[in-house]
């Protein structure tokens, strides 16, 4: 049936690269407008999508009707009274907003925005959100904007309902794009959260960011994309974090979940766990850069790894990070009485550069030595880990990457009642240090 | 047979079983204990389970190969189980331990709900299982499976965690539960290991029968030890209809008797009774599905809020809501109750037989395939409001659903504008397609004043990514958690046994019905309609 709607209609966005598995995306239609020169077009256009969005599902509810009716020509007089009853029906299904959010791109360069169109389409059926793709191009030009409106109809797996996202793609020109708060405030659907996603290298203390968080409740960046070693982009970002305010989420810190998950699972032996209390060593492992100098290595991940840990076993702050020999950064923590090393060291692998390769906790309790130690693949998770120096437990657990999509559908679901992300990067903050300059 | 009576109050505890019941129930759960791992929090799950034996009893049977072992192995693959977990198949029939791994490994092919199997985590799961072979009244055999069991735990570091599941015939768990005990499994040591026991429906097969089983369990178990499974009440929109109600603000002030007219719970099945002829014999539809899932989802609808979501209290509001009905007595079974069975029919454009037709069933069986009743909760709450609940198989389409009716609106002033403005209407879609549907009026644009009725829909699967996991993993799960909450009490089985085994009692009284009374592919024989339409009702249109 959804074929037969998709007729002249335009087409849908294509979805970048591989998703999650059974994803129900396939499908469904787009709606591409005309482009928009003023927020008053964009607003319009909007208003009509939603009109065809219920012409749309009344179309959809006759179709079924006659689906319905001809079934029933099949079967005996009884059933077919019962099968075509909806059809007689003279009620109708209203065009109900499923929206989740608002989502702002702040999608500097014109690939980005291509790139996010494309991730946000293929979150569309789940995460149906009205969506702002920013980008802005000729600073010096003339001012002006042109947006282009696009939906996305998601019908569900089964029965009627389907979902309608909504992108409208903005790009602006000389003045107006210094301005784009003011494009995006009329534009916001009432009463729904609202979500920055900035990609790539976020300019987080710069004047766009000062006119564009306080539109938000929660921002997604991604830590891993970001240039040089990362640090003082993350010290920034711990200082626009506001619980209860601005809510940050990270990619960085989301994929690092199969991570996490296995680490815990070495303490969730009742015998072992003791040794949570008695941790004297962290050493992550991450991939060196082969053509880049190990300083300019991306360093967000295997910061947020200690951080993470430090955080929930009640560490603080000894000595911040610093540097040592061949490119391995040190610091030192305290937990209860004791000292606990911290080693970021670089390692050559094929991994891209500041890849986490191996995390290793070493703990001592009581005179026993335990070794809690995690590496990952592709699809995988390995933990091992020795009880002085003997193997105890190997595991291997199936936990496959996650891709963009994943991680935005992730950010949206989860991003509210994240519990770790504001611990996690208050204490990277405390571990990077405060003599870096805040990007 | 004795009439069925309530179940008793509780008492205060006088034994030193009770007593010790009563002590270890004010314990605070391991989920609680102050020693959690602090790694966990924040994590997808704050607590996995302990490490543990699952001792599936039946484990050559369909209800193993079909559910059970493929909710094990999501539940390993999705790293939702302890590394030291040891699966101890046992059944009556000789197998060879590798023979019986590719039988399970064969069924998941067919029975895993994600496909294809992953094959490193079956490899680390199946290294886990291990088949013990007895006949369940061979006190030697238990006394093996007790032996290997301790064995288990220094090989394989299981603690002393014992989870006994029991998908066999329903006759033969008292025999199980007495050896259990008899060995001595059942016993709970501080510090040496819990021990659980996992109970499928049906709990008996009357009153009587239900309290029977219910004492030869207490002989050995304690009540906080026994997990009585209901598949439905594991079931995602089932669960989220405690969020849906308690979740939120604005529907608790109006769910009630001053603004609901009725409530109308359906369970429909298109399929007939496929190759369990022979079982659905000695059950129809009245203990098939009233007794359990459609009373289970009553109280659900109609329970108090309860203080917490810790089991007990959960399960003392429904159980209250149970408490609340009145049983029919003979002539409300004539007026109020239903039965039905199908005849030959068509659905979905197929031709399909009639249940006498059926394999395995008598061809003048006067079991039903359909019931339909309208109950009543004496209560503050729901006091004259009738809930009217039906179930069946080859009705024309697989469809459960919660509907409230609310009130139609005091005055109406479009009468002129709609022809028949119909009353708001809550609905809860449990299958297929789960979601929430509210119906309301609204104006048609244009000049005039035209009224129509709309609904506005939401479907979960529209609004989640997550893919909802098996009844069965979620249940599990909660088992080897000790989580109780979803898991049928002792009384409330009871209670429910107390509400239908005065129908069943009634019908044996009466003359045999004049079966088939509807055709497959129906919504079931014309008395369904009728039940309705004589109060000014009827059933909504699914």
């Amino acid at each position: 049936m959804a074929e037969d709607l998709t007729e002249g209609l335009g087409e849908p966005l294509a979805a970048p690269g591989p998703s999650r598995a059974n994803r129900p995306d396939a499908g469904g239609r787009g709606i591409s407008s005309p482009a928009a020169r003023s927020v008053g077009e964009i607003e319009a256009q909007l208003g009509y999508l939603w009109a065809e969005d219920a012409a749309g599902r009344a179309r959809v509810a006759q179709l079924q009707a006659d689906l319905a009716r001809a079934r029933a020509q099949a079967a005996t007089r009884a059933a077919a009274i019962a099968a075509a009853e909806p059809a007689a029906s003279d009620e109708r299904h209203v065009a109900a907003r499923s929206s989740v959010l608002n989502l702002i791109v702040v999608a500097g360069r014109p690939e980005t925005a291509e790139r996010c169109a494309a991730v946000i389409a293929a979150t569309a059926g789940h995460q149906p959100s009205r969506s702002l793709i920013l980008s802005a191009e000729d600073p010096d030009g003339p001012a002006g904007l042109e947006a282009r409106v696009h939906a996305r109809f998601q019908p569900a797996p089964s029965g009627p309902a389907q979902t309608v996202a909504e992108t409208v793609r903005i790009l602006a020109r000389g003045e107006t794009g210094r301005h784009l708060a003011s494009i995006i405030v009329p534009l916001l659907v009432h009463d729904l959260r609202v979500a920055l996603w900035w990609p790539d290298d976020p300019q987080l203390t710069s004047h766009r960011a000062e006119r564009l968080l306080p539109l938000a409740d929660q921002l997604i960046v991604d830590g891993m994309s970001w240039s040089g070693d990362g640090l003082g982009r993350l010290l920034a970002l711990a200082q626009v974090a506001a619980p209860g305010r601005l809510l940050v989420t990270d990619f960085a810190l989301l994929r690092q979940a199969r991570w996490r998950e296995a680490l815990a699972s070495v303490y969730d032996l009742p015998d072992l766990r003791p040794h949570l209390r008695g941790v004297r060593s962290i050493t992550i492992e991450f991939a060196a850069g082969a053509s880049e100098p190990v300083s300019s290595t991306n360093l967000v991940r295997p910061v947020y790894h200690v951080a993470w840990l430090a955080s929930r076993l009640g560490m603080s702050v000894v000595s911040p990070l610093g540097r040592a020999r061949a490119g391995t950064r040190t610091a030192t923590l305290r937990q209860r009485d004791h000292a606990v090393k911290v080693e970021l060291r670089p390692v050559d692998s094929g991994l891209g550069p500041g890849s986490t390769v191996r995390i290793q906790v070493a703990s001592s309790r009581r005179g026993s030595e335990l070794e809690g130690i995690v590496s990952a693949g592709d699809d995988t998770v390995e933990v091992e880990v020795l009880e002085m120096g003997r193997q105890r437990i190997r595991r291997v657990f199936p936990a496959p990457r996650l891709n963009e999509v994943d991680l935005l559908e992730r950010a949206i679901e989860d991003g509210p009642s994240d519990l770790l992300a504001a611990g996690t990067l208050a204490m990277a903050a405390r571990i990077i240090g405060p003599e870096l300059p805040a990007a | 047979m004795r009439p069925p009576v309530r179940a008793p109050a509780p008492r205060p505890a006088r034994t030193a079983k009770q007593l010790r019941e009563s002590v270890a129930a004010s314990r605070p759960r391991s989920r609680l204990d102050s020693d959690a791992n602090p790694l966990r929090k924040g994590l997808r799950l704050e607590q996995v389970p302990d490490p543990c034996a699952f001792v599936l009893f039946g484990a050559t049977g369909d209800l193993a190969h079909r559910k059970v072992v493929p909710a094990l192995y999501h539940l390993w693959r999705t790293n939702l189980l302890p590394a030291e977990f040891s699966l101890v198949a046992v059944a009556r029939r000789p197998y060879a331990e590798a023979d019986f791994v590719a039988e399970l490994r064969a069924s998941l092919e067919k029975y895993s709900r994600s496909q294809p199997i992953d094959e490193a985590a079956w490899a680390e799961l199946s290294r886990r299982i291990t088949y013990h072979r007895l006949d369940f009244d061979d006190d030697s055999g238990f006394d093996g499976l007790g032996q290997r069991l301790d064995e288990l735990d220094a090989e394989r570091g299981t603690a002393g965690n014992r989870l006994f599941y029991l998908a066999t015939q329903p006759s033969q768990v008292t025999e199980i539960v007495r050896q259990l005990g008899r060995v001595g499994l059942d016993h709970e040591m501080r510090g040496a290991g819990w021990r659980r026991l996992v109970v499928e429906k049906p709990f008996g097969r009357d009153y009587d029968s239900a309290r029977a089983l219910n004492h030869e369990v207490a002989k050995v178990f304690r009540e906080s030890q026994v997990y009585r499974i209901d598949h439905y009440l594991g079931k995602e929109t089932v669960r989220n209809l405690m969020v849906f109600r308690f979740g939120n603000g604005i529907f608790e002030p109006v769910w009630n008797r001053s603004y609901v007219d009725h409530v109308q719970i359906t369970v429909a099945e298109s399929i007939g009774v496929e190759a369990r002829g022979a079982f659905y014999e000695e059950t129809g539809a009245s203990r098939d599905i009233l007794q359990n899932h459609l009373l289970q989802l009553m109280t659900l609808v109609a329970m108090e809020p309860p203080s917490s979501f810790k089991a007990d209290a959960l399960r003392d509001q429904k159980l209250q809501v149970l408490q609340a009905i009145a049983p029919p007595d003979a002539n409300g079974v004539r007026n109020h109750i239903v039965r039905g069975q199908y005849g030959p029919g068509w659905v979905g454009g197929e031709s399909v037989r009639g249940y006498r037709q059926e394999p395995e069933v008598d061809p003048a069986s006067e079991t039903e395939t359909f019931v339909a009743g309208r109950f009543q909760i004496d209560d503050w709450r729901w006091s004259g409001v009738p809930f009217y609940l039906r179930a069946g198989k080859r009705l024309p389409k697989r469809a459960s659903e919660i509907s409230i009716q609310f009130r139609d609106v005091p005055l109406r002033l479009f009468r002129d504008a709609a022809g028949d403005l119909a009353p708001n209407v809550l609905a809860m879609r449990i299958q297929p397609d789960e979601g929430i549907m509210l119906r309301f009026a609204a104006k048609v644009p244009g000049l005039g004043l035209d009224v129509r009725t709309v609904h506005m829909d939401f479907a979960y699967d529209t609004s989640f990514a997550v893919d909802s996991p098996d009844a069965y993993e979620t249940l599990i799960l909660d088992a080897l958690l000790g989580d109780a909450s979803l898991f049928t009490r002792a009384d409330e089985v009871e209670a429910a046994w107390s509400i239908v085994t005065p129908i069943i009692n009634a019908w044996a009284e009466m003359a045999p019905p004049r079966f088939p009374d509807y055709a497959g592919g129906t919504w079931g024989p014309e008395a369904a309609d009728t039940l309705l339409e004589r109060e000014g009702r009827r059933w909504r249109r699914i």
